[in-house]
């Protein structure tokens, strides 16, 4: 049976897998497909190979996936101190992750640029390149995905392979574990290869703890009879929750998963609320996440090239309002509102910046698209001038404009400050809709607050509904 | 259904039970449906008398905070001796 062992590469601390990025940092527990999104309670529904998922879990983790791929990208920096700075961020700039070298001369993700340099004088500081891991990322998915069709991303140095089924195809456990690690070749050159971590197991939670547990290129497998002991070897802090619950588990003396299994399950609610009840259930392996398939909807891309590098903040935003333009009159966009977008530039010299915001509301509007990306921009601008800026829609929602019937500033709604739907000045979307509505229930649904004598001592006097037909 | 505009006010009473104390102030009150609540601070007191002239309106309100922290308007209609419950003071 595998053991969890405790080598200098063992179960990951917080660090070693860079939690500890400072705000700002796309890091592997609030990346928007990443670690918290990958254990919601409604994935814990086992079940062998089901429309809900696989069951055998295929777990390949690159530790600090970032800086190796600048360390193979620049393979000169691989015997120096290097270290990564954390994006988005225009003052007080932190490290991201750190090399080997750097980490034993003291330096840690997290530091100031300036505690750094401190530390280790011969530090490399990198810029990072998001445009160059997220290709890496999904030239990696691509290959993968011709393994298996269900493949789920967890950040972007870590990716679960749904294997239910796949044993006729490709052998045991272990030669499919081997089989995924030899595919990446075609994608990374060796030593990558060679520092990517595999771990099988029945579910997500499973197959993670035994990747980090292993050495980097060997498998480790756990069957379904040794899940338990082995969790119960491992370390609190393999636990996908809080960093401050595992920190309280901790000082309690409750140092690995076997000894939490002890505690009773009232006492963990009571003291750490659901999550304590959670923490529980990952512990004696009952909570089996299935690996799900993974949707992206084919982002809409658009880019624009400037003659000069353009370094300028009104001619970027300039330069937005005209991306966003054109990527709204897409065919591929009509009929869907816009709800994610990412802005992103290639920067003068080398390098990559990006930002990204969820929209408050899906619109198909330019301004409600551009302003949030235009914040952003104000808080992490580009570190340097731009060559070209790229705008992706990336995530999309309903065609419906219902939201905009009553919007005061929309030109959809009662508009126009100035109109007034009591002085039967009325919307033509607003009108179509009652329309609409009048034609499926016979009547119109819809109600307008009147006042009818609003100073009355009596209240049910001061206002009245009327039926609003226009 | 008829097309004619319709009216409908807002803030109509509800008929409530309370029991009140000896000197006729709420010390519970029990909306329709619910379980009865205690009346923990009543905030305001007033009265109207109005519309004499055609169906006369006599009404004591209470403004009243119930023990889950509720706040609640309630009137004693003292023409026909029933307690009440309305929003908008």
């Amino acid at each position: 049976m595998s053991q969890p062992r405790s080598t200098p590469h063992g179960l990951p601390t917080h660090l070693d897998i860079g939690w500890a990025a400072p705000p700002g940092a796309t890091t592997q527990r609030d990346a928007g497909h990443g670690w918290n999104t990958l254990w919601d309670p409604a994935a814990g529904q086992g079940g062998v190979a089901s429309a809900t998922g696989s069951r055998q879990a295929l777990c390949l983790w690159l530790p600090t996936f970032e800086l190796r791929l600048e360390l193979v990208r620049s393979p000169a920096l691989d015997t120096t101190s290097v270290a990564l700075l954390a994006p988005g961020e225009s003052t007080r700039r932190t490290l991201w992750q750190v090399s080997e070298r750097a980490h034993d001369a003291g330096v840690r993700p997290g530091q100031l640029i300036s505690q750094a340099v401190s530390l280790c004088p011969s530090l490399t500081l990198l810029e990072p390149d998001p445009a160059h891991y997220d290709a890496a990322v999904d030239a990696m998915l691509e290959v993968l995905g011709e393994l298996t069709p269900v493949v789920e991303p967890a950040g972007r140095g870590r990716v679960f392979l749904g294997m239910d089924g796949l044993g006729r195809l490709y052998g045991s456990p272990h030669r499919q574990a081997e089989r995924a690690l030899r595919s990446l070749f075609r994608v990374f050159p060796a030593p990558l290869v060679a520092s990517t971590r595999a771990g099988m197991a029945s579910g997500k939670f499973g197959a993670w703890v035994a990747a980090a547990s292993g050495r980097p290129g060997e498998p480790v497998v756990v069957p379904d009879p040794d899940l338990s002991a082995f969790l119960g070897a491992c370390p609190v802090s393999a636990l996908p929750v809080d960093l401050v619950v595992i920190q309280r588990l901790e000082r309690l003396g409750v140092a690995t998963l076997g000894e939490l299994r002890h505690l009773p399950e009232p006492s963990l609610v009571a003291q750490f609320g659901d999550t304590g009840r959670q923490a529980l259930a990952w512990a004696t392996g009952r909570r089996m996440d299935p690996v799900r398939p993974w949707h992206r909807p084919r982002p809409i891309r658009v880019s624009l090239d400037f003659p000069v590098p353009v370094g300028l903040t009104e001619t970027l935003h300039g330069a937005l309002d005209r991306l966003v333009e054109r990527a709204l009159s897409r065919p591929a966009r009509r009929g869907r509102s816009v709800t994610a977008v990412r802005m992103g530039a290639h920067l003068e010299g080398s390098g990559s910046w990006f930002v990204e915001t969820v929209l408050r509301e899906p619109t198909a509007e330019r301004d409600r698209i551009a302003a949030p990306l235009r914040a952003k921009m104000a808080i992490a601008p580009p570190p340097r001038a731009v060559e070209t800026l790229i705008l992706e829609f990336t995530r999309f929602g309903a065609p419906s404009a219902q939201t905009l019937l009553f919007d005061r500033k929309e030109e959809a709604g009662r508009v126009l400050s100035g109109q007034d739907l009591a002085r039967g000045e009325v919307p033509i979307s607003l009108k179509d809709a009652v329309k609409e509505l009048k034609l499926r229930l016979g009547h119109s649904p819809l109600y307008r607050v009147v006042e009818v004598d609003p100073w009355s001592r009596i209240p049910e006097r001061r206002h009245a509904l009327l039926n609003f037909d226009p | 259904m008829s097309d004619a505009p319709h009216l409908r006010p807002l803030g109509r009473p509800r008929p409530v039970d309370v029991r009140t104390d000896e000197n006729g102030e709420p010390r519970y009150v029990r909306l329709p449906g619910k379980t009865a609540r205690k009346v923990e601070a009543v905030r305001d007191a007033w009265r109207i008398d109005d519309e004499w002239w055609r169906a006369p309106i006599s009404r004591e309100y209470r403004a009243v905070v119930l023990d889950d922290g509720r706040p609640l308007t309630l009137y004693h209609d003292l023409l026909d001796g029933r307690w009440y419950a309305q929003k908008g003071e």
